[in-house]
């Protein structure tokens, strides 16, 4: 395994959970360090999205610890450690669908990142320019299309101010040229210092950004290191034999099937 | 009010800001809330001069207009807002009424005793709201429910209330003129109160927090929000306004009895109007009120059929026209009377004077 780059911002110990029968974590144990940029793969249901919901204090593990910035959160829920400096985005988008765009990211900002009034405004405003949405600040945010989705699901998270951005298939369900343009945004957010753990199952848009790859199956990570290596180990090609990532894997950065963004809307 | 006054700032931001950024502007005031709250002070100014004008047959439907309207606003706040769906708010109905009888029967003038009254409720929420917040949804609605049932019980037994069968409320002015120009004034300046809260509040920080809870709580606290301590504010400014409506309907019937006192019916009635109106808006409630009254005063000769049709406009508008008759309008016509939104200019469409808020 890899040392980050700088201090363990997150350290994940032996945490389990499960769904009934369904085991999402079992004993995962993780460190991503401060500005760390770091992609997780793995199949359908492997627990990917769980595990963003067990770091940002949606889901209680059933064992382990999560300790953030060298204090344990595992008991904290998912609001305390969104003031922390955990911020999350949803693969199904949840907007506020009947405030605008940019009081979507307002909200975020009064409440996340602790600014008022003016200084609040400023922040806003700086945050829609980096997402590209200053021109869709005045819509309701239910009438966004998917691209637009998603970037608030990005900026509303980085909104909050976090120390460390959880993003859950921001490209799933995107076009090419959009996928690029995501790519151009997330790489600035961990150019500013901020450590992003990206899930996402378009690859190229994945390998081509992150420095280290998890890969999720059966509630452990079977593969962590470098992009390239770990999409060679042969237990992750075991796991992705036959889906969209074996595909990809062979063709040159193809979009991916429609099947996998099943949840996407 | 000074929030009805521009609040803009240059959004100048850190210098790694692109100058996109820093050439717009967050504004909150918008040439239709202007207009609305000239409109406001308008329709105010002329229902406080009323008495002067009709028979009290008509102030004392608008005492009841007004008590309805404040009530409903309150559900409004709590289910269309916060996400508490309660068919219990009678509790606080009913413990404001009799509050008002109880310092009124130590010798307190009715009047003086309903802002005590009030704030009686809202301090009362507090244990209330200790008892709920742990549940959700269904089990919440219905414990509501149980609470004011008990209030009633309760109620019911003390025999210097009348126990069940009810008193008069003593210390009113002898004038009946006078008493019901004064009973008809103190419905106005509360309900004027009650809905400058509702709005100021939603215009405030934690107008934003409230919405995004209605939207998607999940969200919500994704992005920080703390849910549970904006509930407990709504409960307790609910728990307030429905105190009011409660101690100004002992106030303008002279009299109460338990049962009327802890109906279940307020809580119908504050749901019809908010469903009807539109639920999760300020005006919602206000045109709700409105057309509740229209249909009461137009079906009234049928008895209780004004209820059963009641119940079938709500019932239609839930499946038809989520929004109420209000999210029909705003739709059709663009238009928000109350505006508690964000402009940023001059990015995106300048020809829209309006938020979606
Ligand atoms: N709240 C829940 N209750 C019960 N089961 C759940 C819940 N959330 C997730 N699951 C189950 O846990 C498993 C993992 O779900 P999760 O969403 O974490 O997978 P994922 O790796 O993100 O998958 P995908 O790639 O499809 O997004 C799935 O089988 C799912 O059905
Ligand atoms: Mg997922």
């Amino acid at each position: 395994m890899p040392e980050p780059a700088g201090p363990d911002l997150l350290r994940l110990d032996g945490v389990c959970k499960s769904f009934g029968k369904v085991v999402v974590a079992d004993r995962l144990s993780l460190t991503v360090g401060a500005g760390d940029l770091v992609g997780i793969v793995g199949p359908n249901g492997a627990g990917k999205s769980s595990l963003f919901g067990l770091i940002a204090g949606d889901l209680r593990p059933s064992a382990g610890q999560i300790v953030f910035a060298g204090r344990p959160v595992t008991r904290l829920d998912a609001t305390a450690r969104c003031r922390m400096g955990i911020g999350r985005t949803f693969q199904v988008p949840r907007p506020f669908g009947g405030m605008t765009v940019l009081e979507n990211v307002l909200v975020a900002v009064q409440q996340g990142a602790g600014l008022r009034r003016r200084p609040s405004y400023a922040a806003a405003a700086a945050v829609l320019d980096r997402t590209g949405l200053l021109g869709d600040a005045n819509i309701p945010a239910e009438r966004l299309g998917l691209l637009s989705r998603k970037r608030l699901e990005v900026a509303r998270a980085l909104a909050t101010g976090p120390d460390l951005l959880l993003l859950d298939e921001v490209a799933g369900g995107l076009t090419d040229p959009e996928v690029a343009e995501l790519v151009t945004i997330v790489r600035g957010i961990s150019a500013q210092g901020v450590a992003v753990v990206w899930i996402e199952h378009v690859l190229h848009a994945l390998t081509a950004t992150v420095h280290r790859l998890l890969c999720l199956a059966g509630g452990t990570f079977i593969g962590d290191g470098a992009p390239a290596e770990v999409l060679a180990l042969p237990e992750v090609r075991e796991v992705f034999l036959g889906t969209e990532v074996t595909a990809s894997l062979h063709q040159a950065g193809p979009r991916l099937a429609d099947g996998q963004d099943r949840e996407d809307r | 009010m000074s929030s009805l006054g521009p609040d803009t700032t240059a959004a100048a931001g850190p210098p790694s800001v692109p100058p996109a950024a820093a050439q717009v502007r967050v504004t909150r005031a918008r040439r239709s809330t202007l207009a609305a709250a000239a409109a406001v002070v308008l329709i105010v100014a002329v229902l406080a001069y009323l008495p002067y004008l009709v028979y009290s047959g008509t102030t004392n439907l608008l005492v009841n207009f007004f008590t309805l309207l404040i009530m409903a606003s309150m559900w409004n706040l709590l289910a269309g807002y916060a996400g508490l769906v309660s068919v219990g708010q009678q509790a606080f109905v009913g413990l404001g009424a009799y509050g008002v009888l109880l310092l009124a029967s130590h010798g307190t003038s009715p009047f003086l005793a309903i802002p005590v009254a009030t704030a009686a409720c809202a301090v009362l929420g507090l244990p209330v709201w200790w008892l709920v917040s742990r549940l959700r949804s269904g089990y919440f609605a219905i414990t509501m429910w149980v609470i004011a049932s008990v209030c009633e019980l309760i109620i019911s037994q003390i025999p210097s209330f009348g126990g069940g069968t009810g008193t008069g409320l003593p210390g009113l002015p002898g004038n009946p003129t006078l008493l019901t120009a004064d009973t008809y004034w103190a419905t106005l300046a509360c309900a004027v109160l009650a809905l400058g809260v509702v709005y100021l509040l939603l215009r405030s920080r934690i107008g934003l927090v409230l919405t995004a809870v209605r939207d998607d709580e999940t969200g919500a606290r994704s992005v920080g929000v703390r849910v549970a301590s904006t509930q407990r504010l709504v409960f307790l400014v609910a728990a307030a306004g429905c105190g009011v409506a409660g101690a100004l309907y002992i106030v303008s019937q002279q009299f109460v009895e338990p049962t009327a006192a802890f109906s279940v019916l307020w809580s119908a009635k504050m749901i019809f109007i908010t469903v009807i109106g539109g639920i999760g808006t300020i005006e919602g409630p206000i045109i709700g009120t409105i057309i509740y009254f229209v249909l009461q005063q137009t079906l009234a000769q049928y008895g209780t059929w004004y209820f059963i049709a009641l119940g079938l406009v709500a019932m239609a508008i839930a499946i038809w026209a989520r929004r109420g008759i209000w999210g029909l309008i705003a739709d059709r016509f663009g238009i928000r009377l109350f505006g508690v939104g964000y402009w940023l200019s001059p990015a995106g469409p300048p020809d829209r004077d309006r938020g979606s808020r």
